[in-house]
């Protein structure tokens, strides 16, 4: 029964993340219309036909992720017998890729993988290649068009990489020696038996990935411009009706509630380790960690509702997705597109979940009874109805809302007027 | 007579406790390279366990994290051609500059020593496409160039050496008709023991201090072309630091044994080099 | 300064002079660089240079003059790239790379000056080959030329190479980014996709401009101050932390002094990037130093007497601004301290005896000593250094990036703004400027503003020592 709901959920959930997605995209209803490659007839043969000599292919992965890629790129080249292929696999995290493509576009590898976030940029610095080899194909798998995944991967209506996760996002890790599921609906009672335990619950304040859950959750909006440059709106009032000084003060009394710590990422792991953390907002990447700390009290949902001018408010968070991308300066891009094809595709994202539990992207793969038993990816599912799409946020976007968390972090020590600090952060945001 | 018994003992307290401070990082860099505890152990100073894992993994384990030997190989390699560049390099501006006399001496020497002053790091992009339009990126050569190319403009402290060596000894060498050249290599060469001996010291050193421009040069992402420093920083990405921290500082243990016995090994000739190039700057 | 305007106008005069009075052979060298020595009979000589001059011609035509055509727009073809499904491979339009034309625009323009440097010279030179032959006087064979490379231009050989890195390495990269203070090269002009082009001294009215939008006039009045702050300390620290350690160890009444010696040095030993790295997580806000002090009551204590925030259960060693700043410089003590000692020792062992043994029997005290003797001698002998030591701290990139880099979080809103911290030195400022955030044309403009701080306290520094030339008088 269970398990059905949360298809049903999943399924709303790709849905609802396609409505709430950043803004200006309404020109991407058929986002693969120009797939130019039917009127040439098969593309893979046209490929095979003009290829001479050896493929040199460079793929980009992250560490954990080597020797997986090193042996789907086996798995590839055994495809094409017809073809030899040279391939070379590098280390890359994928956070970080942006900052080592943009360096220098060309030298970067043909392949690389990338996290969601990261897609705007570089389309706008032209890295990407556009996906002109079975566009439609590559949109069907991961749920149409209208699905998060395709539009997360779309800009101005065309497709510029291949999904490869759907969980780069958070939502909540909870100790159930702690909490019953009835506990972590709200933040208020999960910071009280924290509190009570003399532990603490914990979101990292100082990252905008973070803390925009709060403001996209009152009902705020932060949209990306043609230009790079954010909308943001966070200094007056939501749509919902809740000033943007009212979210700060919540965001306020959290931080200096006694149950609450603001930490990062790998302090979180250390701190569940420590059993000091018995609950926090982080991703399917520390998923490994935390079931192992926690063992059979392992548990994953959504995020809670916080108090905001004494209301409850569900907190928002972001859908991200790891892609794979083709290099806009690669000299092999049919090759290079059928590759990020291969590595996305239907068995090689179970065989990523089933290694590294990575929520697939792919349709099929998601529906697969095994990722719908990971308690993380159902909490991701799940918490992907209060989501919106990555890539929202523009380069002048991490700095200021980073200083803002940890302004808020710190109990806004200096005790500046939360409207200040808010207009600063907009300011900061939208220059 | 108790003054006498107690004030060396205070003396000598206080240096162990100058020792201890000092040394308590190094001690925890130790102590957490034999931990079993593969993150950040941040609740004792000292493992619960302690193995010998960390760093049969840097040469045991064929993941792309822990290629320790080939990045040491690398590194080692690198060090090796800018050392015997830079070195030579130094000594022939140094020469040049405190034994000749021609023209253009005073203004070069006055360019050499402000761009000398000038960081690396201001101008690494226009290095990095420089060394792209010439095809040397993720090249060990290319390294090689990047750490020794400039190394002329530290020529200071070898040519206060220089200036001390009298200069009677040149003139009595040039009447028996030697050239400059065959001063340089056979009377001033070996009179200059300890600035060599700083020179390569510290020229054998950069490669292993440096991870900007190596992660910029080296960036195809093989990590089997890595110098330990990227190879070592890498390992403290967000996504590993917290299963290869202990391994983090068992790497730290195996590059500082080298360079402290060449530091220990060489300490005299250093601070001769270092001093006598400073005495008359 | 006079002198050298002088100086230029005597070559212009010495040219004239040659093309003037030059036979037919010295004025062919106008056109064919070697003419002049096939007059004189040194062919080796004339195919020499008429080979150099061939190559400078080939390189003109072929590279220099494209990218110097496009230098004074940067280029003006955007990057277009179709995908063609006939050969399956991008088909790229001839796009104009910016980077690359003010690369090699800067490069050939150096090429130019230096080819007409050697072209003044050269006809110069063969007209007093011309003059010396008319006189009777020998003129060195192409063998001996070459032999005086070894003896009195010896300089000319052993300068050539070590000159060559500098202006390859050095030079240029400098000039280029010089150059890019003045342009629009950003994340939205990034090349090959975008193009970018020069825009005036906007980027300096940037820097010192205040507004909502634009904050880097109030972040880099912050960094700089901060960046001076440091620079004194990091450098007085070390350099009296390593005097007096030095004085402690190599007094007589110490015992085992090369022992305590090689404990200290150490931590000099294991490079920068480890121990640095090593320290800051163990100064964390989480990390064993404050597992320790809130075990054995140091963080409430320090909390009691106001040092550390209520409420905050951790002492932000590396994290809040005060901390940060004196953490920093107290980690820069640690690391810098055993090296300076390692100096101060060599030089105190300098110091000429009969001044310690008289003064001593005049009945100084050892602080009288120290003060009168040891202190005056270390700072004739340290001085320069000192100031070298200034300007390295000044632009110490290691200690800051690699203490402060994903750990320090600014509260400063106005700085945040324009991506600097607190704890940034101009240099590390302008690294992250770069590094994430592609903002080439700002970190260009503060490096320039790097570059004028150094070249100011060098010069100061060294006008002194080498004014007087002083050289001589120490052989």
């Amino acid at each position: 029964m269970k398990k059905k709901l949360l298809a049903v959920l999943m399924a709303t959930a790709l849905v609802a993340t396609a409505l709430t997605g950043c803004g200006d995209k309404k020109d991407q209803g058929g986002a693969g219309g120009n797939n130019g490659g039917d009127s040439a007839g098969d593309p893979v043969e046209a490929l095979i036909a003009s290829t001479e000599g050896t493929v040199n292919l460079s793929v980009w992965a992250a560490e954990e992720d080597q020797d997986m890629v090193k042996g789907w790129c086996d798995a590839f080249a055994a495809q094409y017998p017809e073809v030899t292929f040279n391939f070379s696999v590098g280390v890359q995290s994928e956070s970080t890729a942006k900052d080592t493509v943009l360096t220098d576009p060309e030298a970067a590898a043909d392949v690389y993988s990338f996290a969601g976030d990261q897609l705007q940029d570089l389309v706008r610095a032209g890295a990407l290649q556009a996906v002109v080899i079975h566009t439609d194909e590559v949109i069907a798998r991961v749920g149409g068009a209208d699905s998060g995944a395709a539009q997360a991967a779309t800009v101005n209506g065309t497709l510029y990489a291949y999904p490869a996760t759907a969980d780069n996002g958070y939502f909540m890790f909870y100790n159930k020696e702690y909490f019953t599921e009835e506990d972590v609906k709200t933040l208020d009672a999960m910071m009280k038996i924290a509190a009570d335990n003399g532990k603490q619950i914990t979101m990292q304040y100082d990252s905008g990935w973070y803390n925009l859950s709060f403001f996209i959750g009152a009902g705020f909006e932060l949209t990306l411009n043609e230009d790079g440059t954010n909308n943001c709106n966070w200094n007056g009032t939501s749509a919902d009706g809740i000033s943007g000084v009212d979210v700060a003060q919540a965001m306020l009394d959290i931080a200096t509630n006694p149950g609450f710590v603001s930490l990062t990422d790998a302090e979180f792991v250390t701190g569940i380790k420590e059993g000091s953390i018995i609950a926090g907002v982080n991703g399917t990447w520390n998923a490994t960690a935390a079931a192992e700390a926690w063992g059979d009290n392992y548990a994953a949902t959504c995020l809670p509702t916080y108090t905001c001018a004494g209301k409850q408010v569900q907190m928002a968070s972001v859908a991200g997705y790891k892609m794979f991308g083709v290099n806009a300066y690669t000299a092999n891009p049919g090759w290079a597109m059928l590759l990020a094809e291969y590595f996305t595709d239907e068995a090689q994202q179970i065989e990523r979940f089933e290694l590294r539990e990575a929520g697939p992207a792919n349709v099929a793969a998601a529906s697969s009874a095994a990722v719908q038993a990971n308690p993380a990816i159902a909490a991701l599912a799940l918490q992907s109805q209060y989501a919106i799409l990555d890539g929202c946020e523009s380069s002048n976007y991490w700095s200021p809302t980073e200083s803002f968390g940890a302004i808020l972090a710190g109990g806004n020590a200096d005790g500046t007027n939360l409207q200040t600090l808010l207009d600063n952060l907009v300011d900061g945001i939208t220059q | 007579m108790m003054k006498k018994v107690v004030k060396p003992i205070i003396r000598h307290l206080v240096l162990a406790l100058l020792a201890v401070i000092w040394l308590i990082p190094i001690v925890w860099l130790l102590a957490t390279s034999f931990s079993s505890y593969q993150g950040i152990n941040i609740s004792h100073f000292f493992p619960e366990k302690f193995t010998f894992n960390n760093y049969l993994m840097l040469f045991g384990a064929a993941d792309t994290v822990a290629q320790f030997p080939r990045w040491f190989m690398n590194t080692f390699v690198i060090a090796i051609f800018t050392c015997i560049i830079s070195t030579c390099f130094v000594l022939m501006v140094a020469y040049a500059t405190s034994c000749m006399r021609f023209k253009a001496r005073k203004p070069l020497m006055n360019v050499g020593i402000i761009l000398g002053m000038f960081p690396g790091v201001l101008s690494m992009i226009a290095v990095y496409f420089v060394l792209k339009s010439i095809g040397l990126t993720n090249s060990h050569f290319g390294m090689v160039l990047v750490y020794s190319a400039g190394s002329g403009l530290g020529y200071l402290i070898a040519k206060g050496f220089f200036d001390t060596i009298p200069v009677s000894l040149r003139e009595a060498a040039k009447l028996e008709g030697a050239s400059e050249a065959t001063i340089f290599t056979k009377i001033v060469i070996p009179l200059s023991g300890p600035i060599i001996v700083y020179t390569v010291i510290s020229s054998f050193l950069s490669p292993w201090m440096d991870f900007v421009y190596a992660k910029l040069i080296l960036n195809s992402g093989i990590s089997t072309d890595w110098t330990v420093a990227i190879g070592l920083y890498n390992m403290l990405d967000r996504s590993l630091i917290n299963t290869y921290f202990s391994r983090f500082c068992a790497g730290g243990v195996l590059v500082s044994i080298p360079i402290s016995a060449l530091f220990v090994i060489m300490q005299k000739f250093y601070v001769e080099g270092v001093t006598g190039g400073s005495v008359k700057g | 300064m006079k002198s050298v305007v002088k100086k230029i106008g005597n070559i212009f005069r010495n040219f004239g002079e040659s093309v003037a009075k030059g036979n037919l052979w010295v004025k062919l060298s106008l056109i064919i660089m070697g003419a002049g020595y096939l007059g004189v009979g040194q062919v080796a000589k004339a195919v020499l240079m008429t080979v150099v001059e061939a190559v400078f011609v080939l390189y003109m035509l072929l590279v220099g003059a494209p990218y110097l055509s496009k230098f004074g727009t940067l280029g003006d073809v955007q990057y277009k790239s179709e995908f063609n499904f006939a050969t399956m491979k991008n088909e790229v339009n001839n796009y104009d790379h910016s980077f690359m034309i003010l690369l090699f625009g800067v490069i050939t323009i150096i090429l130019i000056v230096a080819f007409l440097c050697i072209y003044i010279a050269n006809m110069i030179y063969v007209y007093t080959l011309q003059k010396r032959k008319e006189q009777g006087i020998a003129i060195n064979s192409f063998k001996k030329d070459l032999r005086s490379l070894l003896n009195e231009r010896f300089h000319i050989t052993i300068l050539a190479l070590p000159v060559l890195g500098v202006v390859v390495f050095t030079i240029v990269p400098l000039i280029i980014m010089i150059a890019v203070a003045f342009t629009n090269y950003d994340q939205n002009h990034m090349p090959p996709a975008s193009l970018f082009t020069w825009t005036g001294v906007e980027n300096f009215k940037d820097l010192i401009t205040t507004s909502t939008t634009i904050t880097f006039g109030y972040s880099f009045g912050k960094v700089i101050i901060w960046t001076f702050v440091w620079a004194f300390f990091a450098t007085f620290t070390t350099y009296f932390g390593g005097i007096l350690m030095a004085k402690f160890i190599n007094n007589p009444k110490t015992k085992v002094q090369k022992l305590w010696r090689t404990l200290f040095v150490v931590t000099i030993a294991v490079p920068q990037f480890v121990s640095l790295l090593l320290v800051r997580y163990f100064f964390a806000n989480t990390g064993i130093v404050n597992t320790i002090c809130s075990q054995i009551g140091v963080t409430d204590f320090l909390t009691k007497i106001g040092l550390v925030r209520e409420g905050l259960g951790y002492i932000p060693f590396l994290s809040s601004p005060g901390w940060a700043h004196f953490m920093i410089i107290m980690i820069n003590i640690w690391v810098g301290v055993p090296y300076q000692m390692l100096i101060a020792t060599g030089v105190l062992m300098n110091i000429p005896n009969d001044l310690m043994e008289s003064a001593k029997i005049d009945g100084a005290s050892s602080f009288q000593i120290f003060k009168s003797i040891t202190m005056p001698y270390m700072l004739f002998v340290t001085g320069p250094s000192l100031i070298t030591q200034f300007i390295g701290n000044i632009n110490n990139f290691n200690v800051i990036y690699l203490l402060t880099q994903d750990v320090y979080k600014t509260t400063d809103q106005l700085l945040a703004n324009s991506s600097a911290k607190e704890v940034d030195l101009l240099v590390t400022w302008l690294f992250r400027l770069t590094s994430e955030q592609y903002n080439y044309k700002m970190a260009s403009v503060i490096g320039c503003v790097v570059f004028v701080i150094c070249a100011i306290f060098t010069l100061i520094a060294f006008r002194r020592m080498t004014a007087g030339d002083k050289e001589e008088s120490f052989q």
